[in-house]
């Protein structure tokens, strides 16, 4: 089933930087696809239209049958930001069961489904933390918890690990495909500069053009999952990678 | 603990030396040239004039604190629902901003005596024009506040389809709190003047009246000892309001901004 279809959609700002021109896109229910592209192409634009945060200028952007406004009324999509963006002045507890929150969902529910995913990112000692008391990675880990408490049926997630070290990020590479895996079917959208990361969490990488934006290459991950710390060092795995950057320099 | 004493008290002492030194070179000079009290009181004059009026004083300072606290509270609540309704809506805020600030431009002084004849002499007059003074502080802080709001928290709210009553009380309001006490301690040292402003121009305010209208009398009978004594209370509640508005601005604020953290906590 395709969840998320882009049909010529351009995106002019009002300056008259055109961010995106004629992207075209098809992205199938429970994939995992990575858009990789040079700084200022136009990604953080396309999650953007996608998610019903702007609207493109032309085309049509089809999600999950709808438009993206219906698609957030159902409440299907979710979003990690670069940045954690929590509210610096509630518990990790109450950050994460925001969504359910504005939801109205009973406090009782609340707190049992930020109790789940708390576990599943490996944060339950820190529910009563304040988000100034962790550090980079596990604030991020706090953002992916909301994101997933929501249980979207797409989750956008635009350069989530950017802003962490190498360490980390292979960490919570490693997490976010554990979860993602347990999840059924939810759509993973991944904005990344790293072609190595791109190549290891994704089963279809996008790369894109730098302006006007469009998507220049497609490359399956043809790997299956669970792909373990070892794929990173697997022959396989520079191969992807340097086609992913070649395909970067054309 | 007992270093963290000494700490203090070696940062304490030089400003009480200095004071110290200052007053008794006032009180040599003063006597030594025989300036006459009425010009330059001594200070053992001013503290004289304390001593044989001090339940006058007392009276004074009193009525000046109730004006004071009134037109504070009127001004907390004014500028915050105000600023609130303004960030409601765009268009709201585009109407009538404009207004707020010529508002905040009027010197007091040339509204002080129209808001006599609407509301007669007395604790009323006085109450509004210390508001007045205190509204627009508040008002322009809170909105804003209101209004800069990280933009990736208003998408994240966007997405998770909240309400606009949703986004005002639990991202935008909380959000504001560090604009909104800035604004309570700019607010609260302007209500303070308002308040003796407001006695100036408006006499008596409750009581025997407040510590403008003392200070009126005594510059009338030259009496100049009472006069620095009242102007020394009035410099003293001013500090004592402002400490205690900062004290209470921590309190709302809690633990989460980093404004209100001391540095040497980790
Ligand atoms: N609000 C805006 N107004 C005007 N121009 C914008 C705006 N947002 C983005 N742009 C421009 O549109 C282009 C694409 O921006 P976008 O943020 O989508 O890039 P990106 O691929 O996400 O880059 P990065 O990898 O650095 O995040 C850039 O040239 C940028 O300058
Ligand atoms: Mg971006």
């Amino acid at each position: 089933m395709e969840v998320l279809g882009l049909k010529k959609v351009s995106k002019t700002y009002r300056n008259g930087t055109v961010a995106v021109q004629e992207a075209d896109l098809r992205i199938h229910e429970g994939q995992f696809v990575s858009f990789v592209g040079p700084s200022g192409c136009g990604k953080s634009t396309i999650f953007r239209m996608s998610a019903g945060l702007s609207s493109p200028t032309s085309g049509e952007i089809e999600i999950l049958g709808g438009t993206p406004e219906q698609a957030r009324r159902s409440n299907s999509i979710s979003c990690v930001f670069q940045e954690a963006t929590l509210l610096p002045w509630v518990s990790v507890r109450d950050n994460i069961a925001l969504p359910l929150q504005l939801r109205k969902q009973p406090r009782k529910q609340q707190l049992e489904e930020a109790e789940r995913v708390l576990q599943l990112v490996g944060l339950q000692d820190y529910a009563k933390a304040l988000p100034r008391e962790l550090s980079g990675g596990m604030k991020m880990r706090v953002s992916i918890a909301r994101a997933l408490v929501a249980k979207p049926r797409i989750l956008f997630m635009d350069e989530p690990f950017g802003a962490l070290d190498e360490i980390t990020r292979q960490t919570l590479q490693e997490e976010l495909l554990t979860i993602w895996q347990q999840t059924e079917r939810m759509t993973i959208l991944f904005v990344t500069h790293n072609a190595f990361e791109a190549v290891y969490l994704s089963n279809r990488i996008m790369v894109m053009t730098p302006r006007p934006g469009r998507i220049s290459a497609e490359i399956p991950i043809d790997i299956p999952y669970p792909r373990g710390e070892r794929f990173r060092e697997h022959p396989d795995f520079s191969r992807y990678v340097s086609l992913v950057n070649e395909s970067l320099r054309h | 603990m007992s270093a963290l004493r000494s700490g203090s008290l070696s940062r304490l002492l030089p400003p009480i030396a200095a004071f110290v030194l200052i007053v008794g070179l006032w009180q040599l000079i003063v006597s030594q040239a025989g300036i006459p009290a009425y010009l330059l009181p001594k200070p053992s004059d001013i503290v004289e004039a304390v001593g044989s009026n001090w339940r006058s004083l007392l009276g004074s300072v009193y009525t000046t604190t109730l004006e004071t606290i009134l037109g504070f509270l009127f001004s907390v609540i004014g500028g915050v629902l105000g600023a609130i309704l303004l960030a409601s809506s765009k268009m709201i805020e585009r109407s009538i901003y404009p207004y707020a600030i010529i508002l905040q431009t009027i010197p007091i002084v040339a509204v002080a005596p129209i808001i006599v004849i609407w509301f007669d002499a007395g604790l009323r007059s006085i109450v509004i024009i210390a508001f007045l003074i205190g509204f627009c502080p508040m008002l322009s802080n809170t909105l804003i506040g209101l209004n800069s709001t990280d933009q990736n928290l208003k998408n994240l709210f966007h997405l998770y389809n909240a309400s606009k009553w949703q986004t005002m009380w639990k991202l935008r309001i909380p959000a504001a709190l560090p604009y909104i006490v800035g604004g309570l301690k700019i607010s609260c040292s302007l209500c303070v003047i308002g308040a003796i402003v407001g006695e100036y121009v408006a006499g008596v305010g409750g009581g025997q009246g407040g510590l403008g209208y003392a200070i009126t009398y005594a510059a009338m009978r030259i009496q100049t000892p009472y006069l620095f004594a009242c102007g020394l209370m009035a410099s003293l509640l001013g500090i004592a309001f402002y400490q205690l508005v900062s004290f209470l601005s921590r309190k709302l604020l809690g633990s989460w901004h980093e404004s209100e953290l001391r540095t040497d906590i980790d």
